[in-house]
């Protein structure tokens, strides 16, 4: 059975960003198997899975963390053949990743801007421009809605888990970018705050951005994501438009491992 | 008041290395009856400082990014070798020139193995100690390098090391020149930020954009050359070297910086601290030579006191900058 996801895209469209059979191993494990997938722009995909399906290893590729060992991937229609985080902040992909991306030695403004930081010549030396980093970090703080009492130059190990996740989603929206991959922003986040992400999440696809949202909870992705995409042991299991399927369909294909008979593995 | 003192203690991890150093001076001033505060020993004491100082900023740049350099007791004695080994022949300008990146190159050998390569920089450059030491002890093998009266008149020899500004001998002109220069480079510059990043969590500086690989490079090398021309400096102004010059200094290099609040974990340092923590190492020293305790003791009483000094800073940041 084959679900072709181009309910809500032009017909011929070009994607933004194509996967096609790549494959990665740690070792002898194989976290992606020919893994093929297209992500348009204005677009909120949902990708979800169990633990250990793959799906942060695909991100991590998306994001030029590690490269893949075999296969191929597009940014608007150029092929990718180096992988390095910079090239892909510079094309516009901005990742809010889990484990990494604040580094709890420096201040909240110096993590704001790390990678770009803003400088003044000063008798042709590049100098930190520490005013516009302190001024831009606390506004983009502030309109976050992180508490009062944090000042942008103290350390960022001050902050909660979820002072700091909010911080990285803040970081990720505010300099200009075209791909939004948020992997499991709503962890470590009250009710309210998840509510936030979410709404966010969908006024950054309204606004023309790619956003792939990694997430346990299929019932709360089913609610915001145009589209679904499904992994298994590294493996695509679905690829179905939200219309074409229940959240109840979708947890019932990852609950038998992909192997349902009703909705069997999709290939595309 | 107090979460105002608490921050600034935070932020200026020195503080503790400079009141410490500041109470030591006035104890070891009235211990020795003013002997230890005479202008010919301060002038020593500012002169070794500047020298060690010199070297443990490069150690303290290496820290910043949550490794460690090793081998500059032997980088120092290689630069010094060089320097006058060649200086005879071509004249110091070149033979600066040559120690300089013969330092260069001892960074660079390192740089290779634990940034590139990815291997521990403990044990890297604890291997390069053991094999430019060996080549120093090798190469001067029943003799020594000194200085010539024809070197002594030259310009450049007496720009690094043998000559005098007023009161004060050049290298501690060059250590004010470098401290500033580096001062800027880490704390004000998105290089600097990079530094620094890079030792608090590389995989997250690494996820941002940043080329950790050139920066871990560049460190090494940074200390290498810093090494080279602290070896310089003091060949330049004792007139001398053999196959053990430098012998044990990493050591004292690696205790400044530690003293003067660099974070063996990576991610903070402090420059102005490591100063200090050098000025208490060559203080201790003088110290323990007034007195007139016998070398054979001078040792241990060094590693006392560090040991000591290091639980009290300690201590007193503990107490002060609890949040």
């Amino acid at each position: 059975m084959q679900i072709v996801p181009d309910s809500d895209h032009v017909p011929g469209s070009k994607p933004l960003i194509s996967v096609k059979d790549v494959c990665l191993s740690y070792g002898n494990f194989r976290a992606l198997t020919d893994i093929s997938v297209d992500f348009y722009a204005g677009e909120l995909v949902g990708l979800v899975g169990d633990n250990g399906a793959g799906k942060t290893t695909l991100i991590r590729i998306l994001s030029g963390i590690i490269p893949p060992d075999s296969g191929e991937v597009y940014f608007d229609g150029r092929r990718i053949t180096r992988f390095y985080p910079k090239l892909a902040i510079a094309l516009g992909v901005e990742s809010i990743q889990q484990a990494i991306g604040l580094c709890d030695n420096l201040s909240v403004a110096r993590n704001y801007f790390l990678g770009r930081e803003p400088v003044r010549q000063f008798f042709g030396i590049r100098i930190l421009d520490k005013k516009s980093m302190r001024d831009a970090s606390a506004k983009v703080i502030r309109d976050f809605g992180l508490r009062d009492s944090i000042d942008v130059e103290d350390d960022i190990s001050l902050l909660s888990g979820g002072e700091k996740q909010t911080f990285k989603i803040a970081r990720a929206v505010s300099f200009r970018n075209r791909v939004i991959i948020m992997d499991e922003p709503t962890n470590h986040l009250s009710v309210r705050e998840r509510g936030r992400v979410n709404e966010l999440a969908v006024q950054l696809k309204q606004q023309g951005l790619l956003v792939i949202y990694i997430t346990h909870d299929i019932f709360q992705i089913h609610r915001i994501a145009d589209r679904i995409v499904i992994l298994e042991n590294g493996r695509k299991v679905a690829d179905v438009s939200k219309i074409a399927m229940s959240a109840e369909g979708l947890e019932e294909i990852i609950r038998q491992g992909g192997r349902s008979p009703t909705s069997g593995p999709a290939e595309s | 008041m107090r979460p105002f003192i608490s921050r600034f203690v935070r932020r200026h991890p020195e503080t503790g290395t400079i009141a410490l150093v500041a109470i030591i001076s006035a104890l070891f001033a009235s211990i020795t009856n003013g002997l230890w505060l005479s202008l010919g020993n301060v002038q020593s004491v500012v002169r070794l400082t500047a020298v060690l100082a010199i070297m443990s900023f490069g150690e303290a740049i290496v820290i910043a990014t949550r490794e460690i350099d090793i081998s500059v007791g032997s980088t120092f004695g290689i630069g010094a070798l060089t320097f006058l080994g060649i200086a005879p022949i071509t004249g110091s300008g070149i033979a600066l020139v040559a120690a300089l990146l013969a330092g260069i190159f001892i960074g660079a050998l390192n740089g290779l193995f634990v940034a590139v390569l990815e291997i521990s920089s403990l044990i890297v450059t604890l291997g390069t100690l053991f094999l430019f030491q060996g080549i120093a002890y090798a190469v001067t093998y029943g003799f020594s390098f000194a200085a010539t009266n024809q070197m002594r008149r030259e310009f450049v020899y007496n720009a690094v090391g043998g000559g005098t500004v007023g009161n004060l001998n050049v290298a501690t002109l060059w250590a004010i020149g470098i401290i500033a220069a580096l001062h800027l480079l880490i704390f004000d510059t998105p290089l600097g930020n990079r530094v620094l990043a890079v030792g608090g969590d590389a995989a997250s500086t690494y996820s941002r954009g940043v080329n950790v690989t050139k920066i871990k490079f560049g460190v090494f090398v940074v200390s290498g050359l810093l090494a080279a021309f602290a070896g310089v400096l003091e060949a330049g102004y004792i007139g001398y070297a053999d196959g053990s010059f430098g012998a044990s200094m990493e050591l004292s290099a690696i205790a400044a910086a530690v003293l003067g609040g660099c974070n063996l974990r990576g991610g903070k340092i402090s420059l102005v601290g490591t100063l200090f923590g050098a000025f208490m190492l060559c203080g201790i020293q003088s110290f323990l030579i007034i007195l007139g305790v016998q070398p054979q003791w001078y040792i241990l009483m060094l590693g006392v006191i560090v040991v000591f000094a290091s639980f009290l800073d300690r201590t007193f940041t503990r107490l002060v900058a609890r949040r």
